[in-house]
């Protein structure tokens, strides 16, 4: 289960469809400081430890030093096959390594969230380093580590109910949420105007077909859409997208998570950052869509003003300074000007209006 | 070697809990916690890594580890894991078509013997949205009674929008913690 964490960018200059990649780069950047400045003043309220941006520097020059004196030690094992001397020298490093963790653990409480991050990530790597060496240079395996994260988690133990799950079987013997599931090539509207009492709304398996949803809902949750364009009205908590390929999303929300969507549009209005995780291809603009009533549902929502988050994207998948390549900002002239929906008078049932 | 031990020798006074927040990413972990501490829970974003609180409740110390649950940091759990007195399992009552994985990972917490002796209490919430699934049928999506006996657990269900469980669930979980740790005193 280990994650695989993005490989470091080398060339800054690839190719971005942005055309003013210096400037979108800076203004990234700039966004990156102030939150890493906001947060830090938020934890400087609730830490207990002082914080100071000379902590993370002086964490950051030990933590560097002893990374590079452990790995010395890794990549310079004693000639010798007497195994004694060779357990030492593992277990020398396998101590340092420990210790290095100690550190960071000292210093999590003032670390700002990449450089934690990338820490843990770093002593992974060399716990994994340190395996390979030990099973090359001791194949009969006299020790290993317990904390590994890439160790599967050990069946039997514990706990004498199966983990496995039946991953299909279990919400569906419960019930199913409202929604629109597995249709090819139709539009489909539903408008929740006039609900007295509003919930979640499900849209699953859908191929080449267009989705309007008028009327403000709860939560949304996206699952498996290829080839669709999807309009909705605003929702009051969040959505929850996953699967998604080839798409047109205009969508507005509290929160947007995004798994594993690729080459889709967004054009979103959401009140924190729209968070990506594990897509390519990905382009954000801003919320364009009209119906008769949207403002004030949008008003309900609380999602009344534009605050420009739709080109805040946070990539999870993207540990780096620099701007994650897996999304872009579309371009005015690429993008598809307001969008004007009907209400198409069915209030209860979802209405297909004509095949496509 | 357990990550986080020596800050906790160092910063465990009396009367101080240290509880960790987890499940499902979107199941609402931040906004409980900032409910909890009367903060305003209009614009959260999606947590990146961690946020700690410090809440003073009742004549305790709480020191609340919110994480992250997105997946692709669900493997850094572990390491928050030493010297946990309360977990916090938080599930969108909402989300149904998740709730496997939400089982899986629940499943394979409960495993890690760093957590064996934490108390856990489970918020089944999202309830203010129609169509929720109830704490009952969360319990048994969950398999919660098949669960090891020597585990104190409890679930609750509530809404971090209106706020209704969280005290009952915090209350529950910060007892059952005393009880076990400053029985002594
Ligand atoms: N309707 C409803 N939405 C909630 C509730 N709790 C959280 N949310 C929403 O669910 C989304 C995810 O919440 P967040 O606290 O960021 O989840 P986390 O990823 O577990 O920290 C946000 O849009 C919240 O506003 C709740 O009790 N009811
Ligand atoms: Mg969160």
């Amino acid at each position: 289960m280990e994650e695989e964490l993005p490989p470091p960018q080398s060339d800054l200059s690839s190719p971005n469809p942005s055309s003013s990649i210096d400037t979108t780069l800076q203004k990234k950047h700039q966004a990156m400081l102030d939150r890493l400045s906001n947060r830090h003043q938020s934890r400087q309220k609730t830490a207990t430890t002082p914080t100071t941006i000379d902590s993370t520097a002086s964490f950051l020059f030990k933590f560097t030093e002893s990374k590079r004196s452990i790995e010395s030690l890794l990549n310079n094992s004693p000639n010798t096959p007497d195994p004694t001397l060779l357990k030492s020298h593992l277990a020398n490093i396998s101590s340092s390594i420990s210790s290095l963790e100690k550190l960071v653990a000292e210093s999590s409480y003032f670390l700002p969230p990449y450089e934690l991050r990338s820490s843990l990530k770093c002593i992974e790597n060399l716990k994994q380093s340190l395996e390979n060496l030990n099973s090359q240079l001791l194949p009969k395996k006299k020790f290993s580590f317990k904390n590994k994260s890439t160790s599967k988690p050990n069946p039997g133990n514990l706990n004498t109910n199966p983990i496995a799950p039946n991953p299909s079987h279990i919400p569906q013997s419960i019930r199913d949420s409202p929604g629109i599931r597995n249709k090819e090539s139709q539009t489909l509207s539903k408008n929740f105007k006039n609900f007295k009492e509003i919930g979640e709304f499900t849209l699953s398996d859908l191929d080449s077909c267009e989705v309007k949803l008028i009327g403000c809902i709860n939560a949304l949750f996206v699952n498996k859409l290829r080839n669709c364009r999807v309009y909705t009205g605003p929702v009051i908590g969040s959505i929850l997208l996953e699967e998604v390929e080839n798409c047109v999303f205009v969508l507005a929300s509290h929160q947007i998570r995004i798994h594993n969507a690729k080459g889709c549009d967004f054009y979103l209005r959401v009140r924190s950052r729209p968070i990506i995780e594990d897509c390519g291809g990905v382009r954000f603009a801003p919320y364009c869509l009209r119906y008769v009533g949207i403002e004030e549902d949008l008003t309900e929502a609380g999602l009344e003003e534009e605050n420009e988050s739709w080109g805040n994207v946070d990539d999870f998948k993207w540990l780096r300074a620099v701007k994650s390549p897996n999304w872009s900002v579309l371009e005015e002239s690429g993008r598809i000007g307001c969008v004007e929906i009907e209400g198409s008078g069915s209030i209860e049932t979802e209405v297909e209006i004509e095949k496509v | 070697m357990g990550l986080l031990s020596i800050i906790r020798k160092i910063k465990r006074k009396e009367k101080e809990m240290r509880i960790l927040m987890v499940g499902l990413d979107n199941s609402g972990k931040t906004t409980i916690v900032l409910k909890i501490n009367g903060e305003d829970t209009s614009v959260i974003s999606p947590t990146l890594g961690f946020n700690i609180k410090t809440i003073s409740y009742q004549k305790y110390t709480l020191n609340i580890w919110d994480v992250g649950g997105q997946r692709t940091i669900r493997s850094y759990w572990r390491n928050y894991f030493e010297q946990t007195d309360g977990l916090v399992w938080v599930v969108d009552s909402s989300d149904l078509r998740r709730l496997d994985d939400c089982k899986m990972e629940l499943d394979n917490l409960l495993k890690e013997e760093r957590l064996s002796g934490a108390s856990l209490l489970i918020f089944a919430n999202k309830q203010d949205i129609k169509g929720a699934l109830t704490p009952e049928e969360i319990a048994k999506v969950l398999n919660l009674e098949s669960m090891d006996k020597t585990r104190h657990w409890k679930i609750v269900g509530c809404s971090a929008y209106t706020g209704e469980g969280l005290l009952e669930g915090f209350d529950w979980l910060v007892q059952d913690i005393a009880s076990r740790i400053y029985m002594l005193d």
